[in-house]
């Protein structure tokens, strides 16, 4: 049997934008109760080059996901300084969807996340350390196999290193071998960091 | 055989669980995300879940939280993590962990956790 459409002369809801769309309003409609003229308000402000502070400010507090994510959509084509500064304090949230977006967010901005790169690599927190290995896995950027050798080479955090080998098992190239095997020595008494480092041996390209 | 799902984002992470695990005569099945585990829990069933927190698409405490408040086999599961924190282990149980474990783990350790959580005599 034939499946046939319901005719519906129902009108369309229409996803429209309300108010005001000078860039004052705007910011001003972030803190809307409605999350749809957040949504609204986050997108539009990408033709705003000031916008980045109340944008950051919003995505701390934001709990609607996607509101979230036009927010960092509209943080990521800014791609200015203060962006990417609110993107790398996300790192440090206790929410950890928030956490995720803001790193698929900076890989997608490399020229602006890459001379920071070495500082994040060296918080003092390492759970910051492990999400900038984590941002390394999709930033599409020359160093990114220097950065994760000198990581295993310098970092004493066990699972900074294994999160590095894990990449360095993706990206590495033989340029890697000898700081694998001076870690493998380092972490002796760690199966995970010996399994790991086996493998990326294994997997790594010419240079 | 107790089936075990592995639910890690890092490939070689998952691997290391799987090597063990299946050593010691465990099926295994794997899943990169929250998401992706749910989707295999609908499928069929597991004696065990093994659950990462930082996962893209849908983290470990999310995938807790889907998994005990949905109408879903209800089996143990060991969050595994690389954060330390007090704070996090307390988050793990919130949202639905049996037990929490700080990466990396030692075989023997994972293996005695995991055979208690499956109500075997650890070895």
């Amino acid at each position: 049997m034939a499946l046939v459409k319901t005719q519906t002369d129902e009108p369309i809801t229409v996803d429209a934008r309300q108010a005001g769309r000078d860039c004052a309003s705007l910011m001003v409609q972030l803190a809307a109760s409605d999350p749809t003229a957040r949504r609204w308000a986050a997108r539009d402000l990408v033709d705003c080059p000031d916008a980045a502070p109340a944008l950051v400010a919003r995505l701390k507090q934001e709990a609607d996901v996607s509101v979230r994510e036009v927010i960092l959509t509209t943080l990521t084509s800014l791609g200015d300084a203060t962006a990417v500064a609110g993107l790398v304090d996300c790192l440090r949230s206790e929410d950890v969807a928030l956490r995720n977006e803001a790193i698929e967010a900076m890989q997608k901005l490399p020229d602006a996340v890459a001379p920071m790169m070495r500082g994040l690599l060296a918080d003092s927190d390492p759970d910051v350390r492990i999400f900038a290995v984590n941002i390394l896995e999709s930033l599409c950027h020359p160093e990114v196999e220097t950065w994760l050798i000198e990581v295993i080479d310098r970092d004493s955090h066990v699972n900074v290193c294994g999160t590095a080998v894990d990449l360095l098992g993706e990206v590495g190239t033989v340029s890697a071998r000898e700081s694998l095997l001076r870690l493998q020595v380092r972490f002796a008494d760690e199966p995970y960091i010996r399994f790991a480092t086996d493998l990326a041996l294994g997997r790594l390209r010419e240079a | 055989m107790k089936r075990i799902l592995i639910i890690d984002d890092a490939a070689t992470v998952r691997l290391y669980h799987r090597q063990i695990l299946e050593a010691a005569n465990f099926a295994v099945e794997e899943a990169m995300n929250g998401i992706e585990a749910l989707e295999k829990v609908l499928q069929s069933s597991f004696d065990l879940y093994l659950v990462d927190i930082n996962m893209p698409k849908l983290d470990g405490y999310g995938f807790l939280r889907e998994l005990r408040s949905g109408d879903l086999p209800q089996v143990p599961a060991i969050m595994i993590s690389t954060e330390a924190q007090p704070a996090d282990e307390q988050r793990a149980y919130a949202a639905g962990a049996n037990l929490y474990v700080i990466k990396p783990v030692k075989p023997d350790q994972l293996l005695a956790q995991v055979r208690v959580l499956l109500g075997e005599v650890a070895q």
